[in-house]
């Protein structure tokens, strides 16, 4: 295939949600072996790892990851490890093309439930220190962000009450996807716009309970080989035809726009013109959606709909219950995994989930979330944030 | 969770909200950087240091925080938002404090709205940790405490006899009002630290004193919240009083002292010798302040030492003494001092404990006679001689008491009975007395103040007002009578006293 850069040819994860009793490196063995297996790859083939966690350093005390992973693969090639399963995943296709290695286990994990009680006092802080000390939320910053969109783009009364429609809807939407998927943390847990508007008035404030992700463990895995290789691994390879990332300021506050995150348009620029296509190509994206504004502004920071505008398109699309968006270049359908509001968010397996996605989607292998109907599903997007839009990471997939 | 060093750099830069500025460009960012990003190596040598403490900014956008980091749980709910400064040059985040939420707020009312930044405790912590502390709490600009400039003013005239130069009394927002008697109480996030701080600032204020010309700081409190740390030398470092010298360090010397309610004004007469001595040997003029500060203690109700908890109140008083453009002179000073054991606090309690019947006669009227008298003796004056007397005021009845025996008229003690609106604030007492009449004395009027703290011990003093009085005041909008007297005063019930009183 042109322009690709790297094929993934076996993917892997566990359910998210609370992992009580399963240690975070029997987590990602799990979502390992799973990816292995799907690649039919024995563990001595591999020829690099690179592994992904946000914060068990904090939340589970275990620092030299590697370590860890050499021990269960019992393999002592280079190994590495990120912040974000798309980092990690950014770093393994560069490793394959530099010529270090042909095939590479990329994967991610995170374990926030064992650190329940403190972990949006650790996430605050590894956001942004100024905002914590003065008393900030993971979850105020995406308030905040929704008053600077509102006040941005000047909506009226009535304009304001159908974007904070469009906002439960796309919860709604995810929970839609998320009760199909088995892996997700909210499997079978089908959610209404009451449930959203209810959540939102006992919070007292704009956003609520269903417009933000749970805490979650989980870990997911991908076997990634050069392309060349693909086919002697699998009939349906999924190739990365672009892939880049962008870095903005580590407080909020301070960066120029406050309403949209500048990282997600750099980095989807890049990738879009890496991959040599247009965004009006593209027929899935899996994005962060921290919170459900996260997931509009996604929208329009990747370039699907336009700026200040986006809550329109949702509105009207989702109206009807038909859960992908119309868009100017036709159907787009958007976190059908259920995005980290159902499926849950694991931070440094999260990305894994959004790639994963779009590769079962590609492959026709969704059961009954398959993307149906006469779309045909050749391109799709990924999108992760490592903090609060801090650095964007954007995959572009491809299939044959 | 924060180390100590750490800590000492968060709070160096968030104290005083301190940032830099591109000379080159005009750009400004809040903390440091040696370079521009607009200017890059052209700006090198050319950042110079700024700070926002004394700056207003506007509160862009917000949202309420009803469910807050473990930290903040005390605080919530409350408002948090993006804050700017100087036409959006910087932004901060921050809190909006000094508010109790009501249910059903909508954060949106406060866009727009300017606010003053103040200096806070910034959250709990453990009770043997370092007490945090921010200055990236705000008040809005249009509530009780006014948004001031700081504004230094070279200075004029050399008195013949040093006095005071400039006065700043603080009181919190916060009354809780039972019976006829009103109290101030601190905030969640105040304490006797945040209040010498908010004090002092109103006293450079007024005067216009620059504060790198400040030689020492008496910090006096019996309510520091450290048994072994000073408060003095957290007032110095976020208002940056003394020269400012290399590694974050201030040519001040900072002092705390402890005497239960008459720690500071045991120490104007040192503070007067102090600049008196000095000014002749330098070429600039010299200042030195007194703070008295207490987040006066009392145990519950109902319990041992609980009869304190009708009468403690809240607040910081300063005064800066120098000897150029005096508006009171220190004439002369009577102290005196017996081992009398009315009212104390071992070590690790939280709460004093007094002597019940034994405070009155032979504790605070012995002594509080004993030093007016001997003032008079030594000056060879009567009570007639003074336009206002100014004695320390645990209660109403006590100063009106002494002050008949005295032989004052209800005339010169009225003006300086403060008690009433604020309650006790033991080191700051006696002080906001005199505060509250220096707010409104003329020129060439006398001034007895008589401090008393127990254990037991009296400071008695004369000061004279001078024309210059008049043109201090004029620069102060915050002034005791507005304190006293403020449509944004917010009455709380006991419960939420307690509450308010234990802070973070």
């Amino acid at each position: 295939m042109r322009n690709a850069h790297a094929a993934i040819v076996g993917i892997g994860r566990t359910k998210f949600g609370e992992h009580y009793e399963i240690e975070p490196e029997r987590l990602i063995d799990a979502a390992g072996l799973a990816a292995l297996n799907a690649a039919g790859v024995e563990r001595k083939d591999l020829e690099g790892v690179y592994f992904a966690n946000h914060f068990l350093q904090i939340t589970n005390k275990i620092g030299l990851e590697e370590g860890f992973m050499s021990e269960l693969l019992e393999l002592h090639v280079s190994m590495e490890t990120m912040r974000c399963f798309s980092s990690a995943l950014h770093n393994a296709i560069n490793a394959l093309k530099a010529g270090h290695c042909k095939i590479a286990l990329v994967g991610g994990v995170e374990k926030m439930t064992d650190r329940s009680d403190k972990i949006r006092d650790d996430l605050m802080l590894l956001d942004c220190q100024w905002s914590y000390f003065a008393g900030g939320t993971p979850e105020a910053n995406h308030e905040l962000m929704l008053r600077e969109y509102i006040k941005k783009y000047r909506l009226s009364q009535t304009d304001q009450d159908q974007l904070m429609i469009a906002l439960a809807q796309i919860s709604v939407k995810n929970h839609y996807y998320g009760s199909m998927n088995e892996c997700a943390q909210f499997y079978g847990r089908k959610i209404t716009i009451d449930d959203v508007l209810r959540e939102r008035k006992a919070a007292g404030k704009s956003l609520g309970l269903y417009d933000f992700a749970p805490i979650s463990d989980g870990a997911t895995a991908l076997i990634l080989v050069k392309p060349e290789l693909a086919s002697s691994y699998t009939e349906k390879p999924i190739y990365v035809t672009g892939y880049s990332s962008a870095t903005d300021f580590i407080s909020y506050p301070s960066r120029e726009d406050r309403s949209a995150f500048l990282s997600t348009r750099l980095a989807s620029e890049r990738a879009l013109r890496m991959a040599g296509t247009e965004i009006q190509n593209i027929g899935i994206a899996e994005v962060c959606d921290p919170s459900t504004v996260s997931e509009l502004n996604a929208l329009e920071d990747l370039g699907f709909l336009r700026k200040g505008d986006a809550w329109r398109s949702i509105y009207k699309s989702y109206q009807d219950g038909t859960w992908f968006c119309e868009t100017d270049s036709g159907p787009l359908f958007v976190n059908t995994n259920g995005g980290c509001k159902a499926d849950g968010s694991p931070l440094g397996a999260k990305g894994g989930a959004h790639i994963i996605e779009i590769v079962t989607q590609m492959r026709n292998e969704a059961g009954s979330r398959q993307i149906k109907g006469d779309i045909e599903l050749t391109q799709g997007i990924a999108l992760e944030h490592e903090g609060f839009g801090t650095k964007s990471y954007v995959h572009v997939l491809t299939r044959e | 969770m924060s180390s100590e060093p750490i800590e000492r750099r968060v709070s160096y830069i968030g104290d005083r909200l301190r940032g830099c500025r591109c000379t080159n460009c005009g750009r400004e960012y809040f903390g440091f950087r040696e370079y521009c990003g607009d200017c890059g190596r052209a700006s090198m040598g050319k950042i110079q240091d700024i700070d926002f403490l004394h700056e207003e900014a506007v509160l862009e956008s917000c949202t309420i925080v009803r469910e807050p980091t473990n930290r903040f749980m005390k605080l919530a709910p409350f408002v948090f938002g993006v804050f700017s400064f100087h036409d959006g040059k910087v932004r901060v985040p921050g809190r909006v404090t000094d508010i109790l939420l009501r249910d059903g707020a909508d954060a949106t009312t406060f866009e727009g709205k300017r606010a003053v930044p103040r200096f806070r405790r910034r959250c709990s912590v453990g009770e043997s940790d370092i007490i945090q502390t921010l200055s990236l709490a705000f008040s809005m600009s249009d509530d009780y405490y006014p948004y001031q400039p700081y504004e230094k003013t070279p200075s004029g005239k050399e008195h013949q006899a040093p006095g005071v130069v400039g006065w700043g009394a603080y009181t919190s927002k916060f009354r809780i009002k039972e019976g006829r008697m009103e109290r101030s109480v601190p905030f969640l996030d105040e304490d006797a630290t945040t209040a010498a701080v908010e004090s002092v600032k109103l006293a450079l204020v007024q005067s216009g004193v620059d504060g790198s010309s400040m030689q020492k700081i008496y910090a006096g409190s019996e309510s520091n919240p450290y048994a072994v740390k000073p408060l003095a030398s957290k007032v110095a470092q976020v208002l940056e009083l003394g020269r400012r010298e290399l590694g974050g360090v201030q040519g001040i010397d900072a002092i705390d002292t402890q005497f239960a309610c008459k720690p500071a004004t045991s120490m104007f007469k040192d503070a007067a010798s102090l600049v008196y001595y000095l000014s002749p040997r330098s070429q600039t003029p010299q200042y030195a302040v007194v703070v008295g500060t207490d987040n006066s203690q009392a145990a519950p109700r109902g319990t041992l030492g609980g009869e304190l908890d009708f009468f403690v109140g809240y607040g910081g008083v300063s005064f800066i003494f120098g000897t150029h453009d005096v508006a009171a002179e220190v004439e002369d000073w009577y102290s005196c001092t017996s081992d009398t054991p009315d009212f104390w606090r071992r070590d690790t309690q939280r709460f004093p404990r007094h002597g019940g019947r034994f405070t009155g006669e032979p504790a605070y009227f012995k002594h509080v006679e004993k030093a007016a008298k001997g003032l008079m003796e030594k000056m060879h004056m009567t009570a007639a001689d003074y336009a206002y007397f100014v004695p320390h005021q645990p209660n109403v009845g006590f100063p009106m008491r002494v002050a008949k025996k005295l032989g004052f008229k209800e005339e010169q003690v009225l003006p300086g009975l403060a008690v009433a609106k604020f309650g006790n604030l033991y080191s700051g007492s006696s002080p906001i007395g005199l505060a509250a009449v220096l707010d409104k004395a003329k020129p060439d009027e006398r001034i007895m103040l008589v401090g008393y703290g127990s254990g037991a011990g009296s400071d008695a003093y004369s000061f004279m007002t001078t024309q210059d009085i008049l043109t201090k005041r004029e620069r102060q909008k915050f002034t005791i009578e507005k304190q006293m007297n403020s449509e944004h005063l917010e009455y709380i019930d006991y419960h939420t006293y307690r509450r308010f009183k234990a802070g973070l």
